[in-house]
């Protein structure tokens, strides 16, 4: 569904990516793994164009096409890429806005106003992310008084209000616990179903038990990219293999 | 431990130098606590200096209005404000006299000789009406000299006494002796003017039987619209009507009554008038002053506002690095200008450029244009808004600057757009750092001195209200502005002394208030945001 073709990144004069050719596939969980600075980020804040808000970053070779179409064409409109392509931060960011605003903020953008229809969306969000029992009684609640944990569910159930067809998730659980890391990546399994699902993690063990596929970056390359299973089990490249294996990293 | 132990096996400790029993540490923290101690001390001293000279206008207040009761003054002055009325009346007699000489004169293309001629009768039934206040007017001249030689002989005996204590206290006894002191019975003093009662009812009843008879001949009075004059008999009518109230006022007037000190208070609260060095009365009243202080402020604010918290909103959020590095200095140098200098140039070019560009036709439209005055309350306030920028820019900048960026990217990352963004995520979360910045911006203008002394135009008088938008291109004075001008040339100790000190005690309440309120508003927010 994405096609990652070639790709070469830079912020100012120091390159990021050099040369990653990747394919996504549609309802399946791609986990990116990799050292610190090996560039899994940025590939993922290119698939929404986010890096648009950095001074200096800019692709110098290569595309990204999303269903066929390159994204990063003069006339894609970056505001109706993000809400095909949404995103969930590595700190959870809500508005200090009440759990019911964070939900309906990105339907409001689009204009909606309809009380049902923004209720609707409230509830079937909430469910989505997991988070609905929890919280139904004090919708109107601040987003900040949740937990950790809830807070980034309620950011996923921001993203999905929206009905993105891709999901970003830029390390969702490093500020987590166990138990609330638990829950996110049981909320993964589910939302495999209906969303693509890109994952950037540090936790190897998150990447083995969520994801389908796994690529794994070192020094801005792309190193090897497989089903995980294969990853974990058989890694044909070296460097993988002690990567996995805890060697570095 | 005592010195006789010998050297232990555990050497931690070590003999200090001291100066007067205290180590070095000790002395650079008292250095430290000393100065803390000082700001406390300095900051302790001027609230009590402020205070132990203006509360003590309270009680010479009281005095002072008193003096004005014991004396007849208020007497008098209930007459006066009789005569003041028909004035008034007259004055509106003289305005229809000027628009009906205008519509002749104008679209009728009349001369004067013949404007004149039409208005004959009008102009001698307004000098009937004139004259007819004439006897009352006597009076009121007469009984004025009268109190006003009570009050003077008064204080010159109020300035004996004081010599002759002073006297008394340097030890010359005998010189104090000779000193004339000579009591004044207020009591016998102001009978001429109660006698003056009877003169007075009669000239009130020739007056009224005079007004009636002229409200009824308004309505035929030729060569000026009727429904004007209508409206001028039916005043009249009003006023006569008033006359048995006041006569009742007068009748029950008793000069020993007492003037509480919360009328002193009250009197200066609400006072409409600030007279001093008058030769009939003084009045220390706060309400132009303060009126004035508030309209500057709100013309700064009304122009401060939106040009610091916008031009923080985009040096903040829009701006490129090149811009902001241009910007941010620009406006934080303004605050660098002398507010004098500002002062001068808002005399020389600003209050020139507003009168010429209310001057414009195309402007006729808006109330109060052209200004009639080059100095006045717009003139001030459009430079105190100027002053007040830099101090609102650079903490709406901050609040800003505080809105995490995170919040920024989740709300791109949802599709927002840049304004969306900033429209929904950014101002709300910073808004109460806006709004004390908003506040300490006011406080910076409410304090100003220089430019408002300068530029205000210093007519100490409520503006015109009636007059709608226009009340606020009429010259004002202010708070700050009367104890810059006239604390320079009174005598310490006097009442005028004091009542500036009052004025200071209201300005420091005003900014304490504001400064509080703005620390609230921000505490509030760090605690909850939105």
């Amino acid at each position: 569904m994405i096609e990652i073709g070639n790709l070469d990144f830079h912020y100012g004069p120091s390159q990021a990516l050099h040369d990653i050719t990747l394919n996504i596939a549609e309802r399946e969980v791609t986990a990116f793994i990799g050292p610190s600075g090996c560039g899994k980020s940025t590939l993922l804040r290119c698939l929404n164009r986010m890096n648009d808000l950095i001074d200096g970053a800019r692709i110098s070779r290569g595309a990204i096409r999303i269903r066929g179409v390159d994204i990063h064409q003069r006339d894609v409109e970056v505001m109706e890429l993000r809400k095909r392509v949404g995103m969930v931060f590595q700190k959870s960011n809500p508005f200090p806005k009440s759990i019911y605003e964070n939900v309906v903020y990105g339907l409001r953008l689009q204009g909606v106003r309809d009380k049902t229809r923004l209720d609707e969306a409230v509830e079937t969000s909430l469910r989505g992310a997991a988070l609905w029992d929890e919280v139904k009684d004090r919708l109107h609640a601040s987003g900040l008084s949740l937990s950790g944990g809830q807070q980034q569910r309620l950011c996923i159930a921001r993203t999905i209000a929206i009905e993105p067809e891709v999901i970003l998730m830029d390390e969702p659980c490093s500020a987590l616990d166990p138990i609330a890391t638990a829950k996110v990546e049981e909320l993964i399994h589910q939302l495999k179903l209906r969303y693509t699902i890109v994952i950037v993690t540090h936790n190897m063990q998150q990447a083995a038990r969520c994801s389908d596929r796994t690529a794994f970056f070192y020094l801005g390359k792309l190193i090897e990219f497989a089903p995980t299973r294969e990853i974990f089990m058989t890694p044909s490249n070296p460097q993988t293999e002690a990567y996995v294996s805890g060697r570095f990293g | 431990m005592a010195e006789s132990t010998p050297a232990p096996d555990f050497p931690v400790t070590k003999r200090r130098l001291r100066f007067f029993g205290l180590t070095s540490d000790e002395l650079v923290q008292l250095f430290f606590r000393g100065n803390a101690m000082v700001s406390v001390l300095v900051l302790a001293l001027i609230t009590l200096f402020l205070f132990k000279e203006g509360l003590a206008f309270f009680g010479q207040n009281q005095r002072n209005l008193e003096v004005y009761r014991r004396a007849g003054l208020d007497y008098v002055d209930q007459l006066r404000q009789q005569e003041q009325d028909h004035t008034a009346l007259n004055r509106y007699l003289l305005e229809v006299r000027m628009k009906a000489v205008a519509d002749l004169a104008g679209p009728q293309g009349l001369s004067v000789e013949a404007v004149n001629q039409r208005l004959e009768a009008f102009d001698q039934y307004s000098i009937r009406f004139d004259d007819a206040i004439a006897p009352l007017r006597g009076l009121v001249s007469e009984l004025s000299e009268t109190a006003s030689a009570i009050k003077t002989k008064f204080y010159i005996n109020e300035d004996k006494r004081t010599e002759q204590r002073q006297l008394r206290a340097a030890g010359r006894a005998d010189e104090a002796a000779r000193v004339a002191v000579e009591e004044v019975d207020f009591a016998r003093e102001i009978e001429p003017i109660l006698a003056s009662r009877e003169v007075y009812l009669e000239i009130n009843r020739g007056l009224s039987r005079e007004l009636q008879e002229i409200a009824v001949l308004a309505r035929a009075v030729p060569g000026v619209p009727a429904e004007r004059m209508e409206r001028f008999a039916g005043w009249v009518v009003q006023y006569v009507a008033g006359f048995p109230a006041i006569e009742q006022r007068l009748a029950t007037w008793d000069h020993r009554e007492p003037v509480s000190l919360l009328r002193s208070f009250s009197a200066f609260i609400f006072g409409r008038q600030w007279l001093t060095a008058s030769f009939w009365q003084d009045w220390y009243g706060v309400l132009p002053l303060f009126v004035g202080s508030l309209m500057v402020s709100l013309i700064a604010l009304s122009l401060a506002v939106p040009l610091g918290v916008g031009a923080a909103i985009y040096v903040n959020q829009i701006a490129s690095p090149a811009e902001q590095r241009i910007i941010k200095p620009c406006i934080e140098f303004i605050a660098a200008f002398p507010s004098v200098v500002l002062g001068f140039f808002g005399i020389a070019v600003l209050g020139e450029f507003l009168r010429s560009v209310s001057g414009a036709a195309w402007l006729d439209w808006v109330p109060g244009f052209p200004l009639a005055e080059r100095l006045n309350a717009l003139t001030a306030g459009c430079l105190l808004g100027l002053i007040a920028v830099p101090t609102i820019f650079t903490l709406a900048e901050d609040a800003l600057q505080n809105v995490p960026r995170s919040f920024k990217e989740a709300s791109f990352a949802l599709g927002a757009t840049r304004l969306q963004t900033i429209v929904r995520v950014i101002i709300p979360t910073a808004l109460s750092g806006i709004i004390s910045a908003v506040l300490l911006g006011l406080g910076r203008v409410i304090g100003e001195t220089m430019v408002v002394l300068l530029c205000a135009g210093n007519r100490i008088e409520i503006p015109d209200f009636t007059a709608g938008l226009a009340a606020f291109f009429q010259p004002v004075h202010s708070m700050t502005g009367i104890i810059a001008q006239e604390m320079g040339e009174v005598v310490r100790g006097e009442i005028h002394y004091r009542a500036l000190f009052v004025v200071g005690i209201v300005l420091f309440f005003l900014s304490l208030t504001i400064n509080f309120t703005a620390q609230k508003v921000l505490r509030r927010y760090r605690q909850h945001p939105i």
